[in-house]
C-alpha cells in the first residue's frame, strides 16, 4: 500500500521521510515507511515487525533485509544496532522442495 | 482509572476477552509474557472449523463463526476472513461407511455438507491422486488469519482504553483474606490491583494457574507445520483440504507417540501451509526433520504435484490440551473473580472469539448464550 503524505505526517517521527517508499523487504515488498509505522504502532522487536508487516517472511527468510530492518529499528527506537535481536531462525536454511524434504524419511506405511 | 479485569495471555483468546470486555466499557489490562500471539496463535493453521464434535464444540463453533463475520466488518484492520468451505478426503473404501455415519449426524445438526464421490472430488481437484475413496465438502467452514485477528482485536481493545502490556510476565496473585476473592496480579514489573482475572494462557495455563494455587489440567500438545513459496491457484483449488481421518488423529491418546494427519491450506497470498502433527513432548520447540518429512509425505500422498514446490520455513507450536479435548471456559468457584479461558487444543482459532464473548457475559452478569457445564473447570474435580 502506498504511503500518503498525510499518513507520513501523522507518524510524527524525527527521521527523514523522503525514502519511505523504498522497498526494504524485496520478497514481500515491504517499504521502509511500513516498517516505521509498525514500530510506531508498538513493535519493539524484529519478530513483531515481521508479524505486522510480513517483512522477512518471504523466499529469502530475511537473509537479504535483516540488517536493514535491524538498522531502522535501532534508529527509530534509539538503541544500539547490536541490541536488536535477529529473527528466530526457522529451518530449512534455504528453500528445499517438498519432494526432497519428505524423502528424509524411510519408506514405510503410515 | 483503576483496572477492572486483568487478562493473562495475549493470544487469540486473551485478545478476544480484552476486545469484548472493552466494548462493555470495562477497563482491561492485558498481560503477555512475550509478544502478542507468540504462542499457539501464530503457530497454527487458518481453519475456522464447523464440524468438530461433540455438541458443545458444534455450538461454540457456530456462534464463533457468526462473531468472525461481524469482526470481519467491525475490526479496524483486515483479518483475511473468507467463507472458503473445506474438503475432507476419504482415503480408503472401508472408511466410507464410517464417514457416512458421521456425515449424517452432522447434517442432522444442520451443517451444510455434501458427500463427494471420487469422480466429483477429482472434478473439484484435478491434481488429486485418483487413489482415494471419496470426500466430504463442508460448506460452513471458513478461513481466517489467526495472527492478524489477534493483533486487530488487541489493537481495537487498546483504542477503547485497554492496556496491552507485552513482555511482562505474571509471577503471582493476591487474594483478599476475608472471602478469598482475587485482589491483584503481580508481574515482574509491577502490582496490578484487579477485581477479576482471566487466565487465558494457552498451553502455559497450568503454570499460571499454579501461581494462584489452582490446578488447570492443560498440557502442551506439539504440532509442526511447513510453509511453501506462494503457488498459483489451480495447483490446488480448495483453500482447506484435510484427510477424513483427521479427527482420529485429534482423539488419539495423550502419550508421546506421534500422530500425523495431512492438512493442506492455502493462505490469501498464495503460500501453502502443510501440517500437521500431534505429540506430547513438553515445550520442546525443535522441528524434528523426520517428523516434518512424515507430514510432507502424507500431503504428497494426495497431491503428488506439490513435490517440486519449495518449503521456505517450518516451525512448531503448542496446543493447550485437556484430557477430554474440551476447552475450559469457566469461573473458578473457590476463587471469586478468577476465570479460566483455555484448553481449546487445535481449535482455539475457531473458538477464540466466542470464548472472549462468553467470559465477558460471565463477568458482566449477562445471560450466557448457552449452558457451559461441559466446559466448566469443576468437571475435573470428579
Amino acid at each position: 500500500m502506498k504511503e500518503t503524505n498525510k499518513d507520513k505526517a501523522s507518524c510524527d517521527l524525527d527521521v527523514a521521510q523522503d525514502d519511505w517508499d523504498q522497498i526494504v523487504c524485496r520478497c514481500e515488498e515491504v517499504t521502509k515507511g511500513e516498517i516505521i509505522k509498525a514500530i510506531n504502532d508498538g513493535a519493539t522487536t524484529i519478530e513483531e515487525i515481521k508479524r505486522k508487516t510480513r517483512a522477512g517472511m518471504g523466499l529469502c527468510q530475511s537473509k537479504t533485509c535483516f540488517r536493514a530492518i535491524q538498522r531502522i529499528l535501532a534508529e527509530v527506537s534509539g538503541q544500539p544496532v547490536a541490541a536488536v535481536l535477529p529473527y528466530t531462525s526457522r529451518p530449512p536454511v534455504r528453500p528445499i522442495s517438498i519432494g526432497i524434504l519428505s524423502s528424509l524419511m524411510e519408506e514405510e506405511d503410515d | 482509572m483503576a483496572t477492572d479485569v486483568v487478562v493473562i495471555g495475549g493470544g487469540i483468546v486473551g485478545a478476544s476477552c480484552a476486545y469484548y470486555l472493552s466494548k462493555e466499557g470495562i477497563k482491561v489490562h492485558l498481560l503477555e509474557k512475550g509478544s502478542l500471539g507468540c504462542g499457539a496463535s501464530k503457530a497454527g493453521m487458518m481453519h475456522v472449523v464447523s464440524w468438530e464434535e461433540p455438541e458443545i464444540h458444534l455450538k461454540l463453533a457456530k456462534a464463533s463463526k457468526k462473531l468472525y463475520q461481524e469482526l470481519n466488518l467491525e475490526l479496524s484492520s483486515p483479518i483475511e476472513f473468507r467463507q472458503t468451505g473445506s474438503i475432507a478426503i476419504i482415503e480408503k473404501p472401508e472408511q466410507v461407511e464410517t464417514f457416512k455415519a458421521t456425515f449424517d449426524r452432522l447434517r442432522s445438526w444442520g451443517l451444510n455438507c455434501k458427500f463427494l464421490t471420487p469422480r466429483e472430488l477429482i472434478e473439484m481437484e484435478p491434481n488429486i491422486t485418483p487413489d482415494i475413496a471419496g470426500g466430504v465438502f463442508f460448506g460452513d467452514d471458513a478461513q481466517v488469519n489467526p495472527l492478524y485477528t489477534t493483533l486487530a482485536l488487541a489493537s481495537d481493545a487498546r483504542k477503547m482504553g485497554a492496556i496491552i502490556d507485552t513482555f511482562n510476565e505474571v509471577i503471582g496473585f493476591e487474594f483478599n483474606n476475608a472471602d478469598h476473592s482475587v485482589s491483584a496480579v503481580l508481574t515482574k514489573r509491577d502490582r496490578i490491583p484487579a477485581g477479576a482475572v482471566i487466565i487465558a494462557s494457552g498451553a502455559w495455563s497450568h503454570a499460571v494457574g499454579n501461581l494462584a494455587g489452582l490446578n488447570i489440567p492443560v498440557e502442551p500438545r506439539k504440532g509442526v507445520l511447513a510453509v511453501t513459496v506462494p503457488v498459483p491457484e489451480g495447483i490446488i483449488n480448495s483453500q482447506i483440504i484435510l484427510t477424513a481421518g483427521y479427527m482420529e488423529s485429534v482423539n488419539s491418546g495423550s502419550n508421546s507417540s506421534l500422530s500425523v494427519a495431512a492438512n493442506i491450506q492455502r493462505a490469501v497470498n498464495g503460500n501453502l501451509v502443510l501440517g500437521t502433527t500431534r505429540q506430547m513432548v513438553g515445550f520442546d520447540r525443535e522441528v524434528d526433520p523426520y517428523v516434518m518429512a512424515n507430514v510432507l509425505k502424507r500431503c504428497l500422498r494426495f497431491f503428488p504435484v506439490i513435490a517440486e514446490i519449495s518449503v521456505i520455513r517450518t516451525w512448531a507450536g503448542f496446543r493447550p490440551y485437556t484430557p477430554d479435548l474440551l476447552p475450559i471456559i469457566s469461573p473458578v468457584e473457590s476463587m471469586e473473580g478468577v476465570y479460566v479461558a483455555t484448553g481449546h487444543e487445535g481449535i482455539g482459532i475457531t473458538e477464540g472469539p466466542i470464548t472472549g464473548k462468553l467470559i465477558t457475559q460471565m463477568i458482566t452478569g449477562q445471560d450466557l448464550e448457552f449452558p457451559l457445564d461441559d466446559v466448566s473447570l469443576k468437571r475435573f474435580e470428579k
